[in-house]
């Protein structure tokens, strides 16, 4: 990655991340948009899958040191989803915006699969529902927001002509 | 595959293995080991995107209760305009109260039914008539002075003109009797138009600015001793033998909503102890408010006595302390219709401690 590119790979992933901590709040739905998510999955497809894994793993554990009970699922999960979306780089990301979509709502959900199976948070029942209803939501919402943010940041993530 | 890109495989396979390794091994670490390290990462790099959060969730909180506070903050003010009247309504009873209690007896309470209407803009329509003893030419007083006098009676109601109405005439004297002559309204342009003149007064008779002009009882109609008015100056005018003062009326035109009908043999029987003239004029506003405060105390006790929660012994022991109540002179003819324990608008005069 050329030094150009890696900042504005940069600035996209601080904006991102701060939009995870101030609009994520203001919005306060139950099915919110995981910026740390789109921020990982953005950054992913421009490294090698190696780092793409140790940026989700640093994510995931200062995410998840607000959460001590859970603290590391976060990071395997980042780490998981990291990894596979660099991995995947060449299939998704085409110019289509359903493949995007696509993107985006695959490693939502397989990140709340990892980090609530890893978690061991509540019973059957609750994961069932938590990963059957809620998180299939929050995808969808995480997805929708990934598109716009994708849309708006276009001129920031845009690789410079070799 | 070319080796370098293999290479490069390898590479990232390990460094994955690696970060799974290390997330695995956060989840299993020890309380005293994960604690520490959550803390460090929550006050260095996390802290500032915390703060963040507070403040969002805070804007999102103040956002979501905005309505509920304007809501609050409507009602707050609605009561405190509601309380401005209620303080007016009970101050202004508690001198009706007074003046009923200064009076005695031979008078009739009433309340000003409607406001002034198109073309009757200085007659008031009042609660009481000819059923309460009220007779056409009553005089018609407040606690701060003479409103008018009643026109016709019906048997439930009766029309009274204002001070204000062209037709209204009251005999007047300054209050040293130095000075005589006839109050009317003054007919001039708003809002001199609610001011009061008083004609024919003697070019000898020289009145200050200030000076309290009473009714001097001469007619028949109004008995000698009710404030009308302050003067304000001397009027100029054509009449060369006499002099005609501009008054400032006792009673405002806002102020009457509650007023007391003089009957007849109350006012042959004259007030001038009611209202003490002079430098006095405003104590004996204030000693009638305070008299209207004393009734109200009075009733209150009587009430509390009442009270079906009292036991019979702790009656008969606040019977043993307390007064006994005024009783009703037999030349009484009337009760106020509407005193401060039955009005809402005013405090519950248990809330005055004697």
């Amino acid at each position: 990655m050329r030094p150009t590119d890696f900042f504005r790979t940069l600035i996209a992933f601080i904006i991102l991340v701060l939009l995870h901590y101030t609009l994520r709040p203001l919005l306060g739905w139950r099915a919110a948009p995981d910026f740390l998510v789109i921020a990982t999955l953005l950054v992913a497809i421009r490294v090698r899958p190696g780092v793409a894994a140790l940026i989700g793993l640093c994510v995931g554990l200062v995410a998840d040191s607000v959460d001590v009970h859970v603290f590391g699922a976060g990071a395997l999960a980042m780490c998981a989803i990291g990894f596979t979306a660099s991995w995947l780089k060449a299939v998704f990301f085409a110019d289509d915006v359903l493949l995007n979509a696509l993107f985006f709502f695959l490693g939502k959900w397989a990140f709340d699969v990892i980090f609530v199976l890893a978690g061991h948070r509540g019973d059957v029942g609750q994961v069932a529902i938590q990963l059957f209803v809620w998180s299939p939501l929050t995808a969808a919402v995480t997805a929708l927001f990934g598109l716009v943010t994708l849309l708006i940041l276009r001129p920031v993530l845009r690789a410079s002509p070799s | 595959m070319p080796p370098a890109a293999r290479a490069f495989s390898r590479r990232d396979t390990v460094l994955f293995v690696s970060c799974i390794v290390v997330a695995f091994a956060a989840i299993q670490l020890p309380e005293r080991v994960r604690d520490p390290f959550a803390s460090t990462l929550r006050r260095s790099v996390l802290a500032p995107l915390v703060a963040l959060q507070s403040n969002a969730e805070q804007s999102r909180r103040s956002w979501l209760t905005r309505e509920q506070r304007e809501a609050q903050r409507d009602s707050i003010a609605l009561r405190a305009m509601a309380l401005d009247a209620t303080l007016a309504d009970n101050n202004r009873l508690r001198k009706i109260l007074g003046l009923g209690e200064s009076l005695k007896w031979g008078f009739v309470p009433a309340e000003v039914l409607q406001g002034r209407g198109v073309g009757e803009e200085y007659t008031v329509t009042l609660s009481a008539g000819s059923r309460a003893g009220i007779v056409p030419f009553s005089p018609v007083v407040a606690p701060e002075g003479l409103v008018g006098m009643v026109k016709s009676v019906d048997p439930t109601m009766s029309i009274a003109i204002a001070w204000a109405h062209p037709d209204f005439r009251v005999s007047a004297m300054s209050v040293d009797s130095g000075a005589f002559g006839i109050v009317g309204a003054h007919l001039g342009n708003e809002p001199e138009r609610y001011l009061l003149e008083m004609r024919g007064v003697t070019m000898r008779s020289n009145l200050k600015p200030g000076a309290l002009i009473v009714s001097s009882g001469l007619g028949g109609t109004f008995p000698r001793g009710i404030p009308v008015g302050t003067v304000i100056a001397e009027m100029k005018t054509s009449e060369l033998w006499a002099r005609t003062y501009l008054l400032r009326p006792a009673v405002a035109p806002s102020d009457v909503s509650d007023v007391m009908v003089l009957l007849p043999a109350r006012a042959k029987a004259g007030v001038q102890q009611i209202w003490k003239s002079g430098p006095y004029a405003d104590s004996a506003v204030k000693a009638i408010a305070a008299a209207g405060d004393s009734l109200s105390r009075l009733q209150a006790r009587k009430d509390s006595l009442a009270a079906p929660r009292d036991t019979s012994v702790r009656r008969d022991s606040v019977r043993a302390v307390t007064p006994p109540l005024v009783a009703p002179s037999p030349q009484h003819e009337a009760k106020p219709a509407r005193t401060p324990s039955t009005t809402p608008a005013v405090p519950a005069p248990t809330t005055t401690t004697p």
